[in-house]
């Protein structure tokens, strides 16, 4: 089978299984709030799998976290639809549980003296931080109706992709943040149908796993700090139609403005890393 | 002869073979030897798209191999790979071999060898079995390594030299990327070492 039928069969395998576990939420609708993440942690550890092969527990391979992060990474996607009504238990719970969660991978690179005990200790707190603004700001975008948010977050993962493939060089964080947003992408689909909405827990667990996968590509791959930072602006995009100056303005305009922010910048920093891919020589095809 | 030039020729013909059997003895034990990286090799190739076949090496690695001539079971190898030495001819496919897609050299800088046993075959081959740890997974391998020859540099430091050849499954060792058809899943190894004795 090649390369290409391959991916493509394994982002349709996930998309299938998080598309399914959508709908059934959005049809049992006090379910959604459980299946939305659901949904994002089925589909990711499926589509994980079919590429990177069974991971193990708890992994040598520091890279294999991302695995476990779409697993244990849920209750935060579940704290997040609830988040609203119980604050107190969003800021506290998620805060602790992104410290957990990006603690373990990145202590292997203190381990190996890659980076130093206060690099990466300001590394941590940064990316659980970080993160955690990110789903925050953004989890209230899983209430919006329309193929605008789903839309979007498909596209900032191609967007991720091209400069995981072209800037970390890593074909397979490349391929497992592309086949993500293929995952958001069904919710491009669903969204046609009225009243669909991908819940806050889906956004806010889909954006975990994208950050989880950046991180992993500036840990321990060729990703720059400047690109991480870039990506990192970019994934709040999609949040800009939640601005009070755009909630004013009309579906076309509030979807078209982050959009073309993505693809303009997203599509230059791609660019510009294909194009210093290609001054090396860029003769080497993977 | 004189009486006193006779004792002195005793004494010295005692002190010379006293000397010769501390020599005998020294040679009997085993004798460690430090790899020389300038004058050793730690070459791999791999299956291209199930066409061609892709070579790389390590250009930086370190050990030491004990050899012991009288019992070759007390015999060693230690071998110490700096995973961020992969050169294969081309910077864009050697920083891919580092990414977490193969070595990922970050977190697992080092790739090692150590001996936990090693058999006389014949005359210039020995059975070698021991651990070889890759992305942190540790799994046993067995090679035969043949002597190819023993003399003395150009400093007048005594060398030996060894070659070994052999086969191992990068999956075992938990590098998938491109199994499906990309890159073959077995890698030959091919190590050809120069040690200078201690």
């Amino acid at each position: 089978m090649s390369v290409v039928l391959s991916s493509a069969l394994t982002a349709g395998l996930a998309a299938l299984a998080a598309g399914i576990l959508w709908l059934l939420g959005w049809r049992l609708r006090r379910a959604h709030l459980w299946f939305a993440p659901l949904g994002v942690s089925v589909g990711f550890a499926l589509l994980y799998w079919r590429i990177q092969g069974r991971p193990d527990f708890p992994p040598i391979d520091a890279t294999q976290w991302a695995f476990w992060h779409a697993l244990f990474a849920l209750p935060l996607g579940w704290l997040a639809g609830i988040g609203a009504a119980y604050r107190w238990v969003w800021v506290w719970g998620a805060l602790l549980g992104m410290l957990w969660l990006f603690a373990p991978p990145f202590y292997n690179l203190m381990q190996s003296g890659y980076w130093s005990n206060t690099a990466g200790v300001a590394y941590i707190l940064s990316f659980a931080l970080g993160t955690w603004l990110l789903m925050t700001l953004s989890a209230p975008l899983g209430d919006e109706r329309g193929v605008g948010t789903p839309f979007l977050i498909a596209t900032l993962g191609g967007v991720g992709a091209g400069l995981l493939f072209y800037g970390a060089k890593s074909a397979s964080l490349a391929q497992l943040t592309g086949t993500l947003g293929a995952v958001a992408g069904v919710g491009v689909v669903l969204s046609l149908l009225r009243g669909f909405t991908l819940g806050r827990g889906a956004v806010a667990l889909i954006l975990f796993l994208y950050m989880s996968l950046w991180t992993t590509a500036l840990g321990f791959a060729n990703l720059t700090v400047g690109q991480l930072g870039l990506l990192y602006l970019l994934a709040f995009t999609p949040a800009l139609q939640l601005l009070p100056a755009l909630k004013r303005q009309s579906p076309l305009v509030r979807f078209a403005l982050p959009l073309a922010i993505l693809v303009i910048v997203g599509g230059a920093a791609v660019g510009l890393a294909y194009n210093a891919y290609m001054a090396q020589g860029g003769d080497y095809s993977y | 002869m004189p009486k006193l030039f006779r004792t002195r020729l005793m004494a010295q013909m005692a002190i010379l073979a006293t000397l010769v059997g501390s020599l005998q003895s020294v040679q009997a034990q085993p004798v460690t030897y430090r790899i020389d990286p300038v004058h050793s090799f730690i070459i791999f190739r791999v299956k291209h798209l199930n066409t061609g076949f892709a070579y790389g090496r390590f250009n930086t690695f370190s050990g030491t191999i004990v050899v012991d001539e009288k019992n070759p079971a007390n015999s060693s190898i230690e071998l110490e790979i700096d995973a961020n030495s992969v050169d294969t001819g081309n910077g864009q496919r050697d920083d891919h071999l580092r990414s977490p897609d193969f070595f990922n050299a970050r977190q697992f800088p080092k790739i090692t060898f150590k001996s936990t046993r090693v058999r006389k075959i014949n005359d210039t081959t020995v059975e070698v079995q021991g651990n070889l740890t890759m992305r942190g997974v540790t799994r046993p391998i067995t090679a035969r390594v043949t002597f190819t020859g023993k003399g003395r540099n150009q400093r007048g430091q005594e060398i030996i030299g060894f070659e070994t050849t052999f086969t191992i499954r990068r999956s075992q060792f938990n590098v998938n990327y491109g199994l499906n058809g990309g890159l073959a899943d077995e890698v030959r190894v091919t190590f050809a070492v120069e040690g200078i004795r201690q």
